[in-house]
């Protein structure tokens, strides 16, 4: 399992790990800063221990140079011209240790076939034992220095200085003075500066990196807020951002800003259109309207028949296109709203200029209006306020048309919910259609005045919100219509920052 | 009764005009908001049919100017827009009834009638003073029971005392509203149609206040 697991994931790595990356902008600014930064410190790393080991080195070789001088300056010549050196006149304890670490040698090497053999380790320091530096063969000008590396008596690379002198009387002869060291003295300190330097790098990465994730967090902060900004807007808790962002993300929150005015106006603007097109359709209907009204009350002429077949058929045809429009220009209305935010709308202003209306439209059926004590504190729904009429009007408008006597209207605040419930006295909907006429608006009765298509559409209105209608039957026998929608948590009054 | 008639589509005023005429009504007929304005606020009218859809001056800004300007006559809107944010402006504005168009003829008399007769605070579409009965909806008058044939002027006349059944009536205003702006009054002729009313339904049934005009007789 886990290693299936461990296998897909590996697979995929060069596509989805950097992927998920790219998308966090704080990963990426974090992984370029932590790549940089890292890189930077291993070439300082580099270039710092390089630093001391050519430091160390030459002085290494300044302190064998010194040596050599030493050695230089105790040698003699005996009267045969073979060279004499008195240990005791070397001060460093090591010549005399075996295997110390610290070697010299003489050697000769001839110039011309006349000379004495070459012959290495002529004279060697104490601490060389038995042991004979083997140096590679090379001619070394008088009072030059060669330096090279060799291995040593225990294995161990040595440093090693070589001079040649010559007897002044006996010019033929050359003699090659040598002076090593192992070269692990110096190692070892360039080994223990390596070893600080790469842990002190280490702490300085890691309080850096610690700077570098605290300056992505504090950075970012702005972005963080725009984005509860955004939220909150989207939501219709403000009207639109603010302006206390950073001069960098500000121009963001303008640009939202202007994009979700445009859309406010892109919305008036398709409400207006969907208004004037049914402006343009509904008045010439109304024109055949009345003309297929006034042909079926005029008395039957000559052609009487075939005329008010004719007018009958207008007259239909005109209910079906008026239906047709109203259905298709709400539908389009509630179409325009569902990309746009919500905003929050007060809910007992609406219900009294709604019963308003009512009272107007149906003064000839003098209707009891039974009205809640007005909400204590400003009560709004999380919806636009025309959407919010037409819900409510519908609603209104229905229980007006079949109700007897008296329309109850209750209202109930739940944690996150509003529901409005309006209660007819009419003769009511069998519960077997109560859902089918939600559903779709059939019109139950055709002798009703009006399109039944109003519960429908405060259907598909309240659940564009996240709400709901819910018919069922009131104590009284008529219908009831709850309608539930989330309350708003911002107040509609409140001024746009 | 006298209406106004608001309507900026030329088939639709003609037709409509026709079916106020015929119901028994005086139309002044207008096609834009400025006319329909000044009308409104020059003439007395019973009832005001206005579109709000109008060239010049759009329907809700003359009805709310009306209103400013201390004008109370009853007006049903014509609108074809059928959002109830159309409705509560128009309610808000000061209409007192909406019709959706396209509309059946006879639900626009309904609503008529009915705002004309609320207007005057009558409950009822018939309208009694003692023996007289008038029936607003199918424009029949009974004395008694009996039905009494009045021609189109009488009935006019008669309505609209009916209408304003404590109030003296003044010839002008009888003239008013019995005629069409551009028809040529001659407040002579209302003598003579409450001349034969008084034949038809009684003598006593009309008053002559002396200077001032007439007043439907309130049964004793």
């Amino acid at each position: 399992m886990i290693r299936e697991w461990m296998h897909k994931r590996l697979r995929a790595w060069p596509y989805a790990w950097p992927r998920q990356w790219v998308r966090s902008l704080q990963w990426r600014v974090l992984l370029g800063m932590l790549i940089g930064l890292t890189l930077a410190l291993v070439l300082a790393g580099f270039l710092l221990s390089g630093l001391f080991k050519d430091h160390a080195t030459r002085q290494f070789q300044a302190e064998l140079a010194t040596h050599l001088e030493q050695l230089t300056a105790r040698l003699a010549f005996d009267a045969t011209g073979q060279p004499l050196m008195d240990p005791a006149g070397l001060s460093d304890p090591r010549w005399h240790k075996p295997f110390s670490g610290r070697y010299w040698q003489i050697d000769t090497r001839a110039t011309d076939p006349a000379a004495p053999k070459p012959r290495p380790g002529v004279l060697r320091s104490r601490s060389l034992w038995d042991q004979v530096l083997q140096l590679p063969t090379d001619v070394v000008a008088d009072g030059t220095v060669h330096t090279h590396t060799i291995p040593g008596p225990d294995g161990h690379p040595l440093l090693v200085l070589e001079r040649s002198v010559r007897d002044p009387e006996q010019p033929a002869a050359i003699w090659t003075l040598i002076v090593a060291a192992d070269a692990r003295d110096m190692q070892h300190a360039t080994e223990a500066f390596s070893g600080t330097l790469a842990a002190s790098l280490g702490v300085l990465w890691m309080l850096l990196a610690l700077a570098g994730v605290a300056q992505v967090w504090i950075g970012l902060a702005p972005l963080r807020a725009l984005q509860t900004d955004v939220s909150a807007v989207s939501r219709g808790l403000r009207p639109r951002l603010g302006s206390h962002f950073p001069a960098e993300v500000q121009p963001l929150a303008n640009d939202l800003n202007a994009a979700l005015d445009a859309q406010a106006n892109n919305l008036a603007r398709a409400r207006t259109q969907a208004g004037n097109l049914a402006h343009a359709l509904k008045t010439p209907l109304a024109v055949l309207q009345q003309a297929a009204d006034h042909a079926l009350s005029t008395p039957a002429g000559p052609n009487g028949q075939a005329l008010h077949a004719l007018a009958q058929q207008v007259h239909d045809q005109v209910q079906t296109a008026r239906r047709q429009v109203d259905w298709h220009l709400k539908r389009a209305r509630a179409a325009a709203h569902a990309g746009s935010s919500t905003a929050a709308c007060p809910l007992w202003p609406t219900l009294q200029s709604l019963v308003k209306v009512m009272g107007r439209v149906h003064a000839d059926r003098h209707i009891r209006f039974e009205l809640p004590d007005p909400p204590a504190l400003p009560l709004n729904v999380e919806a636009d306020e025309q959407d919010l009429q037409e819900m409510l009007g519908n609603l209104l408008d229905n229980a007006c048309k079949w109700t007897h006597t008296c329309v109850a209207v209750r209202i109930e605040q739940g944690a996150n919910t509003v529901t409005v419930g309006i209660q007819d006295d009419g003769p009511g909907i069998p519960a077997a259609l109560q859902a089918d006429m939600q559903a779709r608006g059939a019109r139950l009765d055709e002798s009703a005045p009006g399109s039944g298509l109003g519960l429908a559409i405060v259907n598909e209105l309240a659940r564009l919100y996240g709400g709901q209608l819910q018919l069922s039957t009131g104590s009284s026998g008529g219908l009831h219509a709850a309608l539930t929608l989330p309350k708003a948590q911002r107040s509609a009054d409140a001024p746009a920052s | 009764m006298r209406i106004l008639l608001v309507e900026d589509e030329p088939t639709l005023n003609a037709q409509l005009t026709t079916a106020l005429e015929t119901a028994g009504y005086v139309v002044d007929a207008c096609n834009n908001g400025r006319t329909a304005w000044a009308l409104g606020d020059l003439e007395a009218f019973d009832a005001v049919v206005l579109d709000l859809g109008l060239p010049e001056m759009d329907g809700l800004t003359v009805l709310k100017r009306w209103r400013a300007a201390g004008k109370s006559m009853p007006v049903l809107i014509l609108t074809a827009r059928d959002s109830w944010h159309e409705k509560v402006a128009g309610i808000d504005a000061g209409a007192d009834d909406y019709l959706t168009k396209p509309f059946h003829t006879e639900e626009l008399l309904a609503r008529l009638r009915g705002l004309i007769r609320r207007a005057s605070g009558h409950a009822s579409p018939v309208l009694t003073c003692g023996p007289i009965e008038l029936d607003t909806r199918s424009s029949r008058v009974t004395l008694d029971g009996q039905h009494i044939p009045l021609t189109s002027h009488e009935y006019k006349v008669l309505a609209y005392l009916m209408h304003h059944p404590n109030a003296v009536v003044s010839r002008t205003e009888l003239t008013e509203h019995i005629y069409a702006q551009d028809f040529d009054r001659d407040s002579n002729t209302i003598e003579v149609f409450v001349g034969r009313l008084r034949k038809k339904l009684g003598l006593n049934c009309i008053e002559t206040v002396r200077g001032l005009g007439y007043r439907l007789a309130t049964p004793t």
